[in-house]
């Protein structure tokens, strides 16, 4: 989530601009025609250049691309379209938690038909969201927060447990200040039985114990992912969490930072496509979705916009070189479902530990 | 005249009364728009504040205290108490008074020497002031970013200038590092409470200054100067004769300035450290973010908002006690 809403927050002036140039595109007189909800800004940027003239080509289908300012705003905006019966887009882009929420709201969204998009097998089943209705839906992308550090101050650790060890990170980390920004996953794999342990309240609190532990090791508790950025160019911090795509894209401006999988891995998260309840353009949809989930569109998203492809990288030619720059493994997989049953629970207890009270 | 010639005058007169004209009008549309604009979203606040949050969802129309006894005791209340939000509620209040005490006590002495200069350069130094006030509570929070940075700002000075191996080798360091202003390698002044006060005082200075200029351009020098003839000190004017005279610009503008800084966000959001974030940023954090809870961030902004009313009141209540000593 803290991802999409850095798209937006970071180039919310370039998502105007994205904004005010679908309004000025002249509607295309054409038969068949989609709208498509995206991230305002690089992300949408990225796809209306890349992705969809070429499934435009593809099917003859027009799209027509509408801005999202991130997913969980769209949701309530989604929300009140649907009550008020005519809705903005006909896909839209949701993080799994948000369309776990809209799939426990109910009536927001639409069953897809797997039937209709082959290309879907493609991609590992966990991608693809099932609720009793049937798949309501089908990942598009994803992305990993990953461990970074200074390369110049301290050697790559081999596991997240060194990141508590006061004689090297002393005052020296930039953790996200987040309740839900997978840190607790961390420590759950690190230190936990992973998932398995936010099934208790008390397995909650023994993670969050663990987490207080690392305090002092922290200088930055960052809310916006730019102040992660500047600590880490300005030598303030030397290690912490932070997005995989964009500290790649700093250490080849050549800035002090190396992203590090150890071996625990990095908590991966990842967006779906979903289609609105009111629309009517599910076989149009369909077409979109098969032609997203083709490996080479996974592949041309992860060399276009730095997004990290939901199959295999065996099924896709992209080169290892390009692979490692936007995904890696093992990946630890966020425990959404907790962190929406126990929502006030967990941040609550989490920003007790954080202010100490 | 007569009752009858009296409704007869009256009935003649209503119609004259009704007519719409600009002049009638125009109070009613000001007021409908400050309505409009001020007060309607004002009670939508309060009444959102009474709304009740679905777990894992949104949150519902309601009226429930529930997020009134969050404030006070916690979620998890009567099983276990937590005062965070009293404490953030408390960090406000610190970050407000010591900073505006801090703005206008150093504008205090700067406005007295702006006063005895020459009226050019009292306008050059206004005009100054006044275009600094164009700069948003984020370039300001940028710069001082950068300044107390560890590669572009102080620590780095600090390290060049050897004033960091110095503290090492006298042993003062590793005070440092126990108050949190020193990481293993270098003196660090983010995240801090001096910096977040350092900067929400910059923040407001110019106002300081502004607000104490005209009363202090007033103030009567012949006072002071018969002080002196009289054999005062220079201290002895200024707490005799200077302060008792400008006492209440003095208080209001203080009283001002801290209602201004209650709400400081982003100064607080970076150089704050979460124990001592203020109750600003957990209204951010509560209606923003994943969690949506926009009952609970309401219930928050309006007793932050009752606090400080509360606040103004007294310092009316003080001012006028002083005042009838």
């Amino acid at each position: 989530m803290t991802k999409l809403n850095r798209r937006t927050l970071l180039k919310t002036g370039v998502a105007g601009f994205a904004a005010s140039s679908v309004l000025g595109t002249p509607l295309i007189a054409q038969t068949r025609s989609l709208k498509i909800g995206s991230y305002g800004g690089y992300f949408e940027d990225s796809f209306k250049e890349f992705v969809y003239p070429a499934f435009t080509d593809a099917t003859g289908i027009a799209v027509e691309s509408v801005t999202q300012p991130n997913s969980t705003d769209w949701l309530v905006t989604m929300q009140q379209a649907t009550a008020a019966g005519s809705v903005p887009a006909d896909l839209s882009l949701y993080a799994r938690d948000t369309l776990i929420k809209a799939s426990r709201i109910g009536g927001l969204l639409k069953p897809l038909n797997l039937s209709a998009m082959p290309a879907a097998g493609n991609l590992d089943p966990y991608f693809v969201f099932e609720s009793p209705e049937g798949a309501l839906g089908v990942g598009a992308m994803s992305w990993f927060t990953a461990m970074v550090i200074n390369p110049g101050e301290v050697e790559a650790p081999a596991s997240w447990a060194e990141f508590w060890d006061s004689s090297i990170y002393e005052a020296s980390l930039g953790l996200s200040r987040n309740y839900n920004s997978q840190f607790l996953d961390i420590v759950a794999a690190t230190f936990f039985d992973g998932e398995a342990t936010f099934k208790t309240d008390e397995g909650i609190l023994a993670l969050i114990e663990k987490a207080a532990e690392i305090k002092p090791n922290v200088a930055l508790w960052w809310s916006a992912e730019s102040q992660m950025e500047q600590s880490m160019k300005n030598g303030d911090v030397i290690g912490g969490q932070y997005y995989l795509d964009v500290a790649n894209l700093m250490a080849a401006d050549g800035f002090p930072i190396k992203p590090v999988f150890p071996k625990e891995g990095n908590p991966q998260d990842y967006g779906s496509w979903c289609l609105s309840s009111l629309s009517d353009k599910a076989d149009e949809a369909a077409e979109f979705i098969n032609f997203s989930s083709d490996p080479a569109t996974q592949a041309l998203m992860s060399r276009k916009i730095g997004t990290a492809p939901l199959l295999d990288q065996s099924k896709t030619d992209l080169t290892d070189e390009e692979f490692a720059f936007v995904s890696g493994t093992p990946s630890i997989r966020p425990a959404y479902e907790a962190y929406l049953d126990k929502e006030t629970f967990i941040k609550e207890s989490w920003d007790k530990m954080l202010a100490g009270a | 005249m007569t009752a009858v010639e009296r409704i007869a005058a009256d009935t003649a007169d209503r119609p004259a009364r009704e007519r719409l004209t600009p002049r009638r009008i125009l109070p009613w549309l000001l007021s409908a728009v400050i309505g409009v604009l001020c007060v309607v979203p004002f009670l939508l606040v309060i009444a959102i504040s009474f709304g009740r949050k679905i777990e894992g969802a949104a949150w519902v129309w309601d009226f429930t205290l529930e997020n009134y006894e969050r404030f006070f005791v916690g979620a998890l209340w009567p099983d276990e108490v937590t005062f965070l939000y009293l404490q953030q509620l408390g960090f406000s209040f610190w970050y407000a008074v010591v900073a505006s005490l801090l703005a206008v006590m150093t504008a205090l002495p700067f406005t007295l020497l702006l006063t005895g200069l020459s009226r050019r350069a009292q306008a050059a130094w206004l005009a100054f002031i006044l275009s600094s006030l164009s700069l948003s509570e984020v370039f300001i929070v940028m710069g001082w970013d950068i300044l107390l940075s560890n590669n572009s700002g102080l620590p780095a000075l600090f390290k060049s200038t050897g004033l960091t191996q110095w503290l090492k080798d006298v042993g003062w360091f590793q005070t440092l590092r126990d108050w949190g202003l020193a990481s293993p390698r270098n003196v660090k002044f983010k995240t801090s409470q001096f910096a977040t006060i350092l900067t929400m005082s910059y923040l407001v200075w110019p106002y300081a200054v502004i607000l104490l200029f005209p009363a202090l351009s007033r103030l009567d020098r012949s006072q002071s100067e018969a002080a002196r003839t009289m054999g005062a000190g220079g201290w002895t004017v200024a707490r005799t004769v200077i302060l008792p005279a400008i006492r209440l610009p003095l208080f209001g503008s203080t009283l001002l300035l801290f209602v201004f800084l209650l709400g400081t966000y982003v100064a607080v959001t970076v150089f704050a450290a979460p124990a001592q974030h203020t109750t600003a940023v957990a209204i951010y954090t509560n209606i923003r973010g994943a969690n949506l809870n926009a009952p609970f961030g309401a219930t928050q902004a309006v007793i932050l908002l009752i606090s400080a009313g509360v606040c103004l009141g007294l310092g009316h209540r003080l001012n006028r006690w002083a005042e009838a000593r």
